[in-house]
């Protein structure tokens, strides 16, 4: 277990740091990787751990710091390089193709020559691939089977193989068990154990903490892009952890006026269970109510919003809204006054190309224009307005919604549905990507209008934002709920306990 | 489970399909259509295939890539125009043949720069390169035959080796050639991930864009190369013969069973779907119904298998 | 900040004043170009690209596509022939093209929407079913002979101009109506600029999508009725060559396949630019052999520009 070497480590991060528009993702952040380890990487979403990873093959190019392999400099410009260094990442979307086989995937770009020029010695490749996966221990994967028929376990299987047939020294593992269970964790912790034993170094990203103490020998906690602990799993303890990731100092600008008194329940679900994934979903809102649902990425927050917006199918359960069941489609709903802002305003929350005016009535068309007679005076004075009241900053409501900031472009999808009248408001990560300011407005006008009556269900991943803005808060966990927090309860701490798979 | 599933491009479970719908046609046409069933009749349905399959094998490529060539036919009639007047002007038969091969690869090469490079939609880029080819080939012929062209070439054609025309074993042989390539070269695992996940192909330091342009470079060389078939066959080149071609090819690619997502291809099924198409336009035909109604129920055979698909996906 | 800033000359503007080269060079280079015959000709055949092109406008506004509007046309003017013929009444021979234009329309919007079906493939595949089952009715014939009142809606003029140019300039009107106008044409810019940010809008997009497929049939139904009384005969052939100009006049006229922008003033423009171009081909005498090679030419030359604005407004 005791992995102190004297030798210079596999890998050693100094002082990176990497700075987006607005947002500074790492700040100096350093980390060092020794052969035979299994280093876990902490951090809330946001911590700046995926920007650390893609750093490491090439996908972004820091600002400073150096990575040292062996004691020596090397620069990381691409996936290429990364591979020649002996980095292998096993990615959470994963790199393979549907209709090849098992071999033909680990082995893409690197197929064995066949006798015959020109073409692939299958069965020496299927016979390696083969003697790959029995050392692996995965000796039930058939090295010729299509992926396309194997679950979702089996792939991130053949994409650890993947990886390892690369003659990695250094793996990293993005969440290797988000989409596996039971016994095929166990499994996997077993191959983990038998590659550390082989000198491999790995660094382990995960948020089951319970994890950290069954196979990581060193822990590297990250927050807000920067190195908050270093330490090994003997000295440490879930809560301390949560601490350390959380923080004490929380991070929210904004903090809630006044819990507005409750009014008639405006949303009740009861075992709701969608299409994708979400299952036995029961919650309750109130008029007045900013409502969190916290959880993990993954956790079923998104596909709850979308059930609920009709935007996935419901397959059973039950939703009602002021009592009376909903429609079935987004816009049926939105018909009943229902408003989402969806967690990616890019792809699904605006027409890009279109202008600031266009996205600002589109929701409200039938509701401004009943007899569908477009009138572009009313139009561009319901626009003016909404800009005016949201202090939208553009310089004419006719510009590419594309051209303006992040921050203004969520207060346009925000627009929208004050424009179409919405009375229930579903905000699925509205603060992501946006500046502190301009997330201090929209949370203030998400106070403003659940005082006047309307109703919000708040989604972020920021456990500060939840604490500091909602009334109460559901926490999901495995696509559904696994708890309720409200009053004093409700801290960062108990959101990440109850959020975390641990004991 | 046979050793080799996935490589040999047989998997037990994407049979059914096409090969309902061959047996069926097959048998509706052996009791409705008489004189299908006869030894005659059905070489000539291998023979009117072959020109089919040669087109057929390379659209299956291009679909996996999640693309589609409507030029197909027409590049097919310039690659015959050339071949035509090249013989026309006295060229020996290879050098005239090389000359239309390299017609049909600089129009597939074009594709696929269009394509993959300009990423204009395939359907819009090939629909143009179709007029581009199509207008060439009328222009240069003033929209006649190409007549004249000797006799080496028509008796090429119909030669008989072993029993079987010269058309269907030049078919067999480009199956083999492109089975041998989809299933047991590097290209062809690339083709597989062109569609199928483009971003692992990147990953692994290989870059999509020069085998995407590839498969459209073979689609523009075996048309040149059907347009040696055809122009055997016709004795003539004609500008305007292989119009609407692509479809039939189209047709057979889907009704076999590939798609245009997740790369999701199958070469045997392409030759399935080819034998489909020809049953169904030569068993109508038997049965004396029009060659435009043929057309139709080629369509609506597209459509039905898609339909089946879409049924399947939603249980 | 600086784009907006920067004084922004609309792209229409740049196609006003190409049209007004193309004219100018040719007025310059022909005698023939200014007469007044001439000119009104020139208006008539792109009052009849500009019915079809119209329609199959708002189905690329929507990112869509809708390969069958040539094909349809030939239907609606076989069948309104043969119901004119046989009836002798003008409006039940309308109403049937457009008929058949609609239904064609429908299902064409229910494969794209209910089936999921790329628009491509689904139009493409009704297309040859449309095609198929037009060559099949027509059977080869000829239906010719009508009165002239049938064939002034094609032919005749009122107050000097042709009666096709009075029916483009309803069009547009109605069509720019409908589009800027309504809050359907809002809906549909949305679509295409977004289909699932429009979804979660709420605005009812399969329901529009059926709307434009089924206007767009429409259109190339009512087009197919002008079209016949412009020819004065019915053939089976007779919209196989339209496919190609019309989606040329669209492209050219700036909507861009991708969905989202575009306009049917644009379309026109593009409508007139095409059959400038070739009216000017005509009367310096080049062989109309050359006209799907220009088409195509300007396919691939608009449709490369609409992806590289594409390209460079992403990044």
């Amino acid at each position: 277990m005791n992995a102190v070497v004297q030798t210079a480590p596999l890998l050693e991060m100094r002082g990176i740091s990497k700075a987006f528009p607005g947002v500074r993702a790492l700040d100096g952040v350093s980390m060092t990787v020794h052969a035979g380890e299994v280093h876990m990487l902490l951090g809330q979403n946001g911590a700046g751990k995926s920007t650390l990873i893609k750093a490491l093959y090439g996908a972004v190019h820091p600002d400073e710091g150096e990575f040292l392999f062996n004691g020596k400099t090397e620069r990381i410009h691409s996936a290429a390089d990364a591979r020649r260094l002996g980095v292998a990442v096993i990615f959470q979307e994963f790199s393979l193709v549907p209709y090849l086989s098992v071999a033909e995937n680990i082995y893409l770009g690197r197929e064995f020559p066949s006798r015959v020029p020109g073409l692939v010695d299958h069965r020496r490749m299927r016979a390696e691939a083969r003697r790959l996966l029995d050392s692996l221990g995965m000796s039930e994967l058939d090295a010729a089977a299509p992926l396309h028929g194997l679950g979702v376990a089996q792939q991130q299987m053949v994409e650890i193989a993947k990886a390892l047939s690369q003659n990695a020294r250094i793996l990293v593992m993005d969440e290797p068990t988000a989409a596996i269970s039971g016994h095929e964790i166990e499994r996997l912790f077993e191959r983990i154990r038998t590659l550390k034993s082989a000198g491999i170094g790995i660094v382990y990203i995960s948020h089951r903490l319970r994890e950290v103490f069954e196979i990581g020998d060193r822990i590297t906690v990250l927050r807000d892009g920067r190195n908050v602990a270093a330490l090994a799993p003997l000295e440490t303890t879930v809560d301390a952890l949560v601490r350390l990731m959380a923080g004490r100092d929380v991070n929210s600008a904004y903090r809630r006026q006044a819990a507005a008194g409750a009014g008639p329940v405006a949303l009740e679900t009861r075992a709701l269970c969608a299409a994708n994934g979400l299952r036995n979903a029961t919650i309750t809102v109130r008029a007045g109510e900013i409502v969190g649902l916290a959880g993990l990425v993954g956790s079923g927050r998104t596909e709850f919003a979308r059930a609920l917006f009709g935007a996935d199918r419901i397959i059973s359960g039950e939703a009602r809204l002021n009592g009376e069941p909903l429609p079935a489609g987004p816009a049926g709903i939105v018909r009943r006054g229902v408003g989402f802002v969806p967690e990616s305003r890019k792809s699904e929350g605006l027409a890009l190309i279109r202008s600031v005016q266009d996205n600002l009535l589109v929701s409200g068309l039938r509701r401004r224009f009943p007899n569908r007679w477009y009138r572009f005076k009313t139009a561009a004075g319901a626009a003016a307005t909404l800009i005016q009241r949201l202090r939208i900053a553009t310089s004419t409501p006719r510009r590419r919604v594309q051209t303006l900031s992040g921050g203004n472009q969520q207060k346009v999808v925000i627009g929208k549905w004050l424009e179409a009248g919405s009375r229930f408001f579903i905000f699925d990560e509205p603060t992501r990507g946006i500046d502190v300011a301009a997330k201090t407005e929209i949370f203030g006008l998400i106070d403003e209008l659940t005082a006047g009556g309307a109703a919000a269900i708040l989604i972020s991943s920021e456990l500060g934002e939840i604490a500091s803005v909602c009334d109460r808060a559901y926490v999901m966990r495995d696509k559904t709920i696994v708890g309720e927090l409200r009053g004093d309860e409700l801290t960062e701490e108990n959101i990440l306990k109850l959020a975390m798979h641990h004991a | 489970m046979p050793e080799s599933a996935v490589a040999q491009g047989w998997s037990p479970r994407r049979i059914p399909g096409v090969a309902y719908a061959l047996v069926g046609l097959g048998m509706f046409f052996s009791i409705f259509a008489r004189g299908f069933l006869s030894a005659p009749n059905l070489v000539n349905v291998g023979a009117q295939s072959a020109i089919l399959l040669i087109v057929a094998l390379p659209m299956t490529l291009i679909i996996m890539a999640e693309g589609l060539d409507l030029s197909a036919g027409a590049v097919l009639g310039l690659s015959g125009v050339t071949l035509s007047l090249a013989l026309v002007q006295g060229a020996p038969l290879p050098v005239a043949f090389l000359l239309a091969l390299a017609v049909g690869s600089t129009f597939g090469a074009i594709n696929g720069l269009l394509v993959a490079v300009a990423d204009i939609p395939p359907f819009v880029a090939t629909l143009g390169t179709m007029g581009v080819a199509e207008g060439l080939a009328v222009a240069l012929t003033d929209g006649r035959s190409v007549v004249g062209i000797g006799s080496t070439l028509p008796a090429l054609y119909a030669g008989k080796f072993i029993g079987a025309p010269f058309a269907v074993w030049a078919a067999v042989l480009t199956y083999a050639v492109f089975h041998v390539l989809l299933y047991r070269t590097r290209f062809g695992a690339y083709v597989f991930a062109l569609g199928g996940n483009r971003e692992a192909l990147v990953l692994a330091g290989l870059g999509a864009n020069r085998y995407h342009i590839l498969v459209y470079v073979l689609g523009g060389l075996l048309s040149g190369f059907g347009a040696l078939l055809l122009t055997g066959r016709m004795s003539a080149g004609h500008p305007t013969a292989a119009i609407g071609m692509e479809f039939d090819a189209i047709a057979a690619v889907i009704v076999g069973g590939t798609r245009f997502e997740r790369g999701n291809g199958w070469l045997p099924g392409t030759a399935l779907g080819v034998i489909t198409v020809g049953i169904l336009k030569n068993g109508l035909n038997v049965m004396a119904v029009s060659s435009s109604l043929q057309v139709a129920s080629i369509g609506v055979l597209v459509i039905a298998a898609l339909l089946v698909d879409s049924i399947r996906e939603r249980r | 900040m600086k784009s907006a800033r920067s004084f922004h000359i609309p792209p229409i503007v740049y196609r006003m004043i190409s049209v007004a080269l193309i004219a100018i060079a040719l007025a310059a280079s022909t005698d023939a170009f200014i007469r007044s015959e001439n000119i009104l000709n020139v208006l008539r055949q792109a009052s009849l690209t500009f019915l079809i092109a119209s329609g199959l406008t708002l189905v690329v506004l929507t990112a869509g596509l809708d390969l069958s509007v040539g094909a349809v046309v030939g239907l609606s003017a076989c069948l309104t022939g043969a119901a004119v013929k046989a009836t002798g009444s003008i409006p039940l021979g309308i109403a049937v093209g457009l008929a058949c234009g609609v239904v064609i329309g429908i299902a064409n919007g229910l494969m794209v929407t209910s089936l999921k079906l790329p628009p491509f493939i689904a139009t493409y595949g009704m297309l040859w079913i449309v095609y198929g089952i037009n060559y099949w009715y027509m059977a080869g014939d000829t239906i010719y002979g009508f009165s002239d009142e049938f064939k002034s809606i094609g032919n005749g003029y009122a107050l000097g101009v042709p009666i096709p140019v009075y029916l483009m300039i309803a069009f547009l009107i109605l069509g720019t109506l409908f589009t800027r106008n309504t809050t359907y044409g809002h809906e549909i810019y949305a679509i295409g600029a977004n289909a699932e940010a429009a979804r979660l809008s709420g605005i009812p997009v399969r329901a529009r999508l059926v709307l434009v497929y089924t206007l767009s049939g429409a259109m190339a139904g009512l087009a197919g009725v002008v079209y016949l009384a412009r020819l004065g005969s019915a053939e089976a052939g007779i919209g196989d060559p339209l496919l190609l100009p019309v989606i040329a006049a669209v492209l050219i006229g700036g909507t861009s396949l991708f969905g989202g922008s575009g306009s049917l003033c644009g379309t026109l423009i593009g409508a007139l630019i095409l059959t400038l171009v070739l009216n000017g081909m005509n009367l310096l005498t080049v062989n109309a052999h050359w006209h799907p090679l220009v088409y195509g030419g300007v396919v691939l030359i608009a449709a490369g520009l609409d992806a590289a604005a594409r390209k460079w407004s992403d990044g």
